[in-house]
């Protein structure tokens, strides 16, 4: 019997034998262009200097879309009273700093940490702005893309924050986000002026932190580089 | 024995059938073998090997039947050939299968995110073709790598593929540009190609989630190599240097900062028009007309080559000199050539017409003191000696025949003048007189006719009378006033008529001077045979130098230079004779003798000549001791003396009328001083 036992295994090797060289092994990271890359990640450097740049473009979007509300809706006089009036921004509450002095202090860590905070709490906003937008009736399309646009790169601009943190802090994912901790409230439908106030405000606010996001990461690229130097 | 079967299935039938007969062969053997192995222990054995040889049998076919299955296996190993995004949002990959083992075979791609363990599979089989897997926007991130497998499964087993790690933003391959136009447009005459075009409109470029550059190239209709342009992020781009009537192919494509280019944008044809070089034209316009120019210009050089030679190279003036002869000179002949410039009448030889050039002018200058005395004698006034053109004189009183007046008196003392001509007696000396009175009239004529006031050349001796009339004059006197109208006493002496008292006759102190007695020749009415003969010597000394004179009043020459005599007229006494005197005269005036009286008038002659004498104690003629005077002698001749009444007659001096010796007599300047060619005859 036992000899028996031994043939069938050996037979059974002798079948199975191409699944044996079958193994992948792991090769080193190539950064060719125009070939497949091998590399099993992307070096930190070069996911730094991608998120810095979507931010750049999130920024550059937000202004451009609130300029054009401002122009298509804000009557003239209001137009510089954009944080007033009660109108306050929706993340004044996060812990995040606002100076230079506490800028400089901050750490790395909680740079980052501000910053998919800052990116986090605004999802859902710009969602809702999208839906108010569709609403308006002779809101431009060029400006109802730039929204739906911003919208979904900021989705993608949080994934890479995550990455990065995970990346750089060897942290695990935080699943929870921060926007679910009902910073914004959904009013019942206001009157068209106020309405229009509100969005405007929430646009102005939006471009603020937006640029917040990229001045956190291109500070914190710049820690990256030279650490004494950066303000 | 189950497991055995399960996997190979041939086997499995070809162990059943072995089991079958194996069964068989046992039941047939059980059969008789029960019935003998219980009896017989033998049968027992034989049906062991039996079942040995059965399991062999079943392995050797399973290995024969797991040799025979080439027809049938296992899928071959796939391999992914690309993965490409074309807006860096989305991207699909494409595998390559491998030999699908003759039982159909499906595919699946499985990935895994970058530090995931999870494995997902492709969402999407089929939009983007076959053997392709789509990854939709929401699947796709740029801050992951995906780790990608293939495998391949048919009925026989599956097949992995080697994994593949991309990385999205690398992989980006965008569209080809659209909508891309191309215009010809002109520049100043020249034209070019526009290109304009858009980018795909997949690709995000207005937010800057992608950034192009773009490429084109051009060639021309029938060419085989294109023209590269590098066009940048700009979508529009000029061509130049086209040529004319030429058609292009123009085809763009674009690339990303990191990604793969674009494919070829399909062809855009432009056919260039045609135009000419204007550029060439005008070229063309300027030579010919240039060449035009250049051979009207060769043609009127050529026309007028002599001129322009006598311009430019002036021919080099001949010698004129007359009576050269060049050929003589060519020839050699040096003596003849100038021989042949010798002139014959140059320099003038001096010996046949010397007396010409004497002028016989006396230039009488009257002081107002001795008017009165002068009055009575005025008219008696038959001498006249006056020189001309008292320019050069050393005597600076003279001139005064220049003027005005005394040019009228002249006429009208020319009228009576001709009146006397014709009551003279025609004697032969007369006659001589006569000519030479003729002449002299001929000459004063000329002088009326032609008065040259201002060079004090004037003859004014017919003036000399126009005061006359003033005078009372016996009518004798006044008939020799009126023949001495006529007289020869051209001069330019200056008579104005106010002073007209006294006449400064001065003899001519050079003696020698031949011409000098001609103008003591003053013609009286009276007739006085019995100076004829005196006369006719002085006539003939005054022919002599009348004849002489006639020609020299021609040239009116002043008086030369020279000592001068200066006499003056006290009177005119009953014998019709004109005492002279000497005369005081200031500076340049030579010395004057008071020695001796001179040139007492002794009378008209018939042919109305004054004859002066000097005034003699005894004898009629005597000689003056200046009688040997020579032509260089001394000025001091005879004087008269103002006291006519002594009757000491100094002896006159007849001075014989030698040739003037020309040499002397010519002044420098030219001119004859009448004053020193004066002779004074006196008998």
């Amino acid at each position: 019997m036992l000899m028996m036992t031994v043939k069938q295994c050996g037979v059974w090797v002798v079948l199975l034998w191409p699944y044996l060289l079958s193994v992948s092994i792991p090769l080193d990271c190539k950064e060719e262009q125009g070939s497949l890359s091998r590399c099993p990640s992307i070096t930190q450097e070069k996911l730094l200097d991608r998120v810095i740049q979507h931010a750049e473009l999130i920024y550059r979007v937000s202004e451009e879309s609130c300029s054009l509300f401002e122009e298509m809706f804000v009557p003239f006089p209001l137009r510089l009273q954009r944080n007033q009036a009660g109108y306050t921004c929706i993340t004044k509450a996060l812990p995040i700093p606002s100076s230079k002095s506490e800028i400089q202090q901050i750490s790395d860590k909680w740079l980052l940490h501000s910053v998919l905070m800052l990116v986090q709490s605004w999802i859902e906003p710009l969602v809702y702005l999208q839906t108010t937008l569709d609403r308006y009736d002779d809101a431009p399309e060029m400006l109802l893309n730039k929204t739906k646009w911003v919208s979904e790169k900021l989705i993608s601009l949080e994934q890479g924050v995550v990455v990065l943190i995970k990346k750089m802090l060897d942290e695990g994912m935080l699943t929870t986000t921060y926007s679910e901790q009902g910073l914004f409230q959904y009013d019942v439908q206001p009157e068209m002026l106020e309405s229009v106030m509100r969005d405007y405000t929430l646009l102005s606010c939006f471009k603020k932190d937006a640029h917040k996001m990229e001045t956190f990461l291109k500070l914190l690229k710049c820690r990256q580089t030279d650490k004494y130097n950066c303000a | 024995m189950l497991w055995f079967s399960s996997l190979t299935g041939q086997s499995t039938l070809v162990g059943a059938g072995g089991g079958v007969t194996a069964a068989k062969v046992r039941r047939g053997e059980t059969e008789n073998s029960c019935h003998n192995c219980c009896r017989q222990p033998r049968l027992c054995g034989a049906m062991m090997r039996k079942g040995v040889e059965a399991v062999l049998l079943l392995s050797l076919l399973f290995f024969t039947s797991h040799a025979k299955a080439t027809r049938y296996s296992p899928p071959g190993k796939p391999a992914l050939t690309r993965c490409r995004s074309p807006e860096k949002e989305t991207f699909t990959c494409w595998w390559e299968p491998g030999s699908d083992g003759g039982l159909p075979t499906t595919y699946a791609l499985y990935y895994r995110k970058e530090n995931s363990e999870t494995v997902y599979e492709c969402p999407d089989y089929h939009t983007a073709g076959e053997n392709s897997c789509f990854f939709n926007k929401n699947d796709t991130s740029i801050w992951v790598n995906y780790n990608i497998t293939v495998v391949a499964t048919n009925a026989l087993g599956s097949t992995f593929s080697d994994p593949v790690d991309i990385d999205v933003v690398y992989i980006v391959k965008p569209n080809p540009p659209e909508k891309v136009t191309v215009s010809v447009m002109e520049d100043k005459g020249w034209p070019f190609l526009r290109v304009s075009w858009e980018p795909p409109h997949k690709a995000d470029t207005r937010s800057g989630w992608i950034t192009l550059i773009y490429e084109l190239r051009v060639k021309l209709e029938g060419e085989d190599e294109w023209e590269m342009h590098l066009a940048g992020q700009q979508k529009m781009f000029n061509i130049f240097s086209l040529r004319s009537g030429g058609t292009y192919h123009v085809q763009v494509r674009c690339k990303p900062d990191h990604g793969f280019w674009s494919e070829w944008s399909s062809t855009s044809y432009i056919k260039v028009p045609d135009y000419f070089h204007r550029e060439k034209s005008v070229w063309i316009l300027i030579t010919v007309f240039s060449a035009f120019i250049f051979l009207i210009l060769t043609w009127l050089l050529h026309m007028n080559s002599h001129s322009l030679k006598h311009c430019i190279l002036p021919p080099v003036p001949g010698p004129k000199i007359k009576g050269f002869d060049k050929q003589l000179l060519k020839n050699g002949k040096s003596e003849d050539v100038f021989s042949a410039l010798v002139v014959s009448d140059f320099p003038p030889t001096t010996s046949s017409n010397y007396e010409d050039l004497l002028v016989e002018y006396l230039e009488v200058y009257i002081p107002e003191e001795q008017e009165l005395t002068l009055e009575e004698s005025k008219d008696l006034h038959d001498s006249c000696l006056k020189s001309e053109g008292s320019t050069s004189d050393n005597d600076s009183g003279r001139g005064s025949c220049d003027s005005h007046t005394l040019l009228m008196d002249k006429r009208e003392a020319k009228e009576g003048e001709r009146q006397t001509d014709q009551e003279e007696s025609q004697t032969e000396a007369q006659r001589q007189q006569k000519d030479w009175d003729e002449e002299e009239l001929t000459y004063t004529h000329e002088d009326m006719v032609s008065p040259d006031m201002s060079s004090g050349r004037v003859k004014t001796w017919p003036s000399v009378f126009s005061p006359l009339p003033q005078y009372t004059l016996s009518p004798l006197v006044q008939r020799s006033s009126l023949e001495m109208a006529k007289q020869h006493c051209l001069s330019d002496s200056l008579f104005p008529p106010s002073s007209t008292s006294s006449y400064l006759i001065q003899p001519g102190n050079s003696t020698k001077e031949a011409l000098g007695p001609s103008h003591w020749d003053f013609s009286l009415s009276n007739k006085q045979p019995q100076l004829l003969h005196p006369e006719s010597q002085a006539h003939s000394n005054i022919n002599i130098s009348s004849i002489g004179h006639k020609q020299t009043p021609v040239s009116l020459l002043t008086p030369a230079l020279g000592r001068t005599e200066y006499v003056e007229v006290q009177r005119v006494n009953e014998e019709d004779m004109v005492l002279l005197q000497p005369i005081v005269c200031g500076e340049g005036c030579p010395q004057m003798r008071q020695a001796e009286d001179y040139s007492k008038v002794r009378g008209v002659d018939s042919d109305n000549m004054l004859l002066l004498q000097r005034e003699v104690a005894k004898e009629e003629v005597d000689m003056c001791p200046y009688d040997d005077q020579e032509a260089d002698g001394s000025t001091e001749g005879c004087y008269t003396s103002s006291d006519i009444n002594t009757n000491q007659k100094p002896p006159a001096c007849s001075y014989t009328a030698t040739p003037v010796q020309d040499n002397r007599t010519l002044p420098a300047s030219g001119y004859v001083d009448t004053a020193t060619m004066f002779t004074l005859p006196t008998y």
